[in-house]
């Protein structure tokens, strides 16, 4: 990717806005919200439920638009795109994690990783290349030909991540990634978003109500009532968690 | 294109998942086609054999035949009186029809108008005199011996060629010796020569059957029997004239048959005085008749065989919807990854024709299974073309896109959002 000229943000979002209209009643979910992801950054989006951030993940995944406020991705504002271009952006762009895998088990593995490509036209030579790097990555390529159910749930959330980089997306946004995992499977898989970020430079939004404060965030954005809380960058994340162990 | 030959396979991968379901989703198809088919070969074989019957008279033969006039245009006379009877097809009929235009050559045929018995029981077999050309005319074969030499045309020889029923109504079953052994007529003692199958069991009007036969040559027929025949009814004895019982008129080009049979029953009107002492019969025409009037009942049983598609492309519809529902989550997962509405209603479309299309191949094969087991158990004919079968698989496929699309369309239109809420 040549992205010299380019500025370093990956989404931008301004003044992103977003009400409910149920019959006469008007419900405002979003009231407003100002953030930023640059390249390279892993980004938490904390908030409870009702904070509003459900909404924002559906329009961060392009899967909702915005009722006001303006959505740029890589600098180009995609909030009122149409919903073939949405679908595009979203198959190119954006790679989905979600919090039940939402794997389909009558495919292998294999074809799990090449969902994406195949709504990309990618031919099925290249596809299977890819598949294999990537299942090599998340540190699964012996099982290419096993299902879905043949696999722990840590496992399932690893090829989810492998079929979320099969279009070298812009970022990931991934939903509750480890909220149906066990704590030592939740650990591994937060340890492998990390090295993706790290040593890869793959950019991570991650969308979750677990207020724990993880060392692999660069920047933690806190939501409440639609709107931005606070937001923490990596050196108050790790100072108030030296402030919590200190206290402890 | 690739995504089509991804989308397909994997459209058979899921069927074959769940085999059961399948099957008795297309279970309405296969027996609708099936039905279909099955339909087609029954009144398809209904139609060859008609064809054939009326095929084997000769398309390219005009038959023209003698009859008893209607009771009124007969001469009244006393009661106890002998009657003269004359009418029918005459000597000077066949010399003036064979200088048409489009007549190639006549073949005559006479009934000799004789009681053949078996024991003391009265037979429906006839005793024809016939022309040396009768076999070539007649769509019989020659089964045994020989047809007549122009010997016994000229000798007048106490010959005869039988029919297949001849043989088998007045000889034993066993009897394999027929030809050499002789038959008596009344005072007469006719030698055997030959035996003539028609497998079709052509009829010839007022004559009967080829198969029901006892031919004569024509010579040996005028010069025992001139043209007369007497016998009795009531107290009544009755002498009945007749030259010819039958003409077969070979036309040269059949595409003018009608016109040439047009002609001649034109010149016989006229020369026979408005006496409807004839008839006529153009087997081309009849075949044309025959031909529409099975063409309707082919359709007919066409389309009733295909409400039964319809009905089973309504299954099909009903239990893609609620598959449909059951994998919400599943098009949600696939709209989030990337793909388009379009790629989902291919995909369901791709589904249901698959379907259905297999249900056509197996209708296929379930009504040829129908059909020869009609033929095996009945006898009847039946016949698969080659269109109906690919009609059928076209159709099949049709049933697929009609009864696929709206819940294909369905599939398309699943919001994203609510679909992935709502595991």
């Amino acid at each position: 990717m040549a992205e010299s000229g380019k500025s370093s943000d990956i989404v931008r979002l301004v003044d992103i806005r977003k009400t409910y209209i149920t019959g006469e009643l008007q419900v405002p979910v979003l009231k407003g919200i100002n953030a930023t992801v640059c390249r390279g950054e892993f980004v938490g989006f904390i908030g409870t439920s009702g904070s509003g951030k459900s909404t924002l993940l559906n329009i961060l995944g392009m899967l909702d638009v915005p009722t006001g406020g303006q959505y740029y991705l890589e600098d180009i504002e995609v909030s009122q795109f149409s919903d073939v271009e949405q679908a595009t952006i979203r198959n190119l762009k954006i790679g989905f994690i979600f919090q039940s895998f939402n794997l389909f088990p009558h495919l292998t593995v294999e074809q799990n990783i090449e969902v994406p490509m195949l709504y990309a036209r990618v031919p099925g030579r290249i596809r299977s290349k890819r598949a294999l790097d990537l299942a090599k990555r998340v540190g699964l390529g012996h099982r290419l030909g096993h299902r879905p159910t043949q696999l722990s749930g840590g496992e399932c959330q690893r090829i989810a991540i492998a079929r979320a980089l099969s279009n070298n997306p812009a970022f990931i946004l991934a939903d509750e990634p480890t909220g149906n995992l066990d704590e030592k499977t939740s650990n591994e898989i937060m340890k492998l978003f990390h090295e993706l970020n790290r040593e890869q430079g793959v950019t991570i939004v991650m969308v979750t109500h677990n207020p724990s404060l993880g060392p692999h965030y660069d920047k933690i954005i806190r939501l409440r009532d639609g709107r931005i809380d606070n937001t923490l960058f990596e050196w108050e994340i790790a100072a108030q968690k030296k402030e919590s162990e200190a206290a402890r | 294109m690739m995504l089509v030959r991804d989308l397909f396979s994997m459209s058979i991968h899921n069927l074959l998942l769940h085999k059961v379901r399948s099957i008795l989703t297309s279970l309405g198809v296969i027996f609708g086609v099936g039905s279909v088919i099955a339909m087609l070969a029954i009144s398809e074989g209904a139609k060859q054999s008609a064809l054939a019957q009326i095929e084997a008279m000769g398309i390219d033969k005009i038959i023209v035949f003698s009859q008893r006039p209607p009771i009124n245009s007969r001469s009244e006379s006393s009661d106890n009186a002998s009657v003269m009877e004359r009418f029918g097809l005459t000597d000077r009929d066949a010399t003036h029809i064979s200088r048409m235009d489009n007549v190639e050559e006549i073949t005559a045929l006479f009934d000799a108008r004789k009681k053949v018995l078996k024991g003391l029981q009265r037979t429906d077999l006839k005793l024809i005199g016939c022309d040396y050309r009768f076999l070539e005319d007649s769509s019989a074969k020659l089964e045994k011996g020989r047809w007549f030499s122009p010997a016994d045309f000229k000798n007048n020889a106490n010959v005869c060629v039988i029919g297949k029923n001849v043989k088998r109504k007045l000889f034993a079953l066993g009897n394999t010796n027929v030809v050499g052994s002789t038959i008596r007529i009344e005072d007469e003692v006719y030698k055997i020569v030959g035996i003539l199958n028609n497998e079709y069991g052509t009829q010839y009007p007022e004559i009967g059957g080829q198969n029901d036969m006892i031919l004569i040559p024509m010579s040996t027929a005028k010069a025992k029997f001139k043209d007369y025949t007497f016998y009795r009814e009531g107290r009544q004895y009755k002498i009945t004239r007749v030259e010819y019982d039958l003409f077969l008129i070979r036309v040269a080009d059949t595409q003018y048959i009608d016109n040439t049979a047009k002609r001649v029953s034109s010149y016989l009107e006229k020369l026979h005085s408005d006496t409807k002492d004839w008839g006529m019969v153009v087997p081309f025409e009849l075949l044309k008749q025959r031909e529409q009037t099975q063409n309707i009942f082919t359709i007919v049983m066409g389309s009733i065989a295909s409400i039964s598609l319809v009905v089973g492309g309504i299954g099909i519809m009903n239990i893609m919807l609620a598959s449909v529902f059951e994998r919400r989550k599943e098009i949600g997962t696939r709209r989030a990854l990337g793909a388009q509405k379009s790629d989902i209603l291919l995909q369901f479309l791709i589904e249901t024709v698959f379907l259905t299309t297999s249900g056509g191949v197996l209708g296929i094969l379930t009504g040829v299974g129908i059909a020869r087991t009609i033929t095996y158990y009945s006898g009847m004919p039946t016949v698969y073309s080659i269109w109906s079968i690919a009609l059928s698989l076209v159709i099949s496929c049709l049933v697929g896109v009609i009864f696929g699309t709206y819940p294909a369309y369905k599939a398309a239109q699943q919001n994203p959002i609510t679909v992935l809420r709502a595991e």
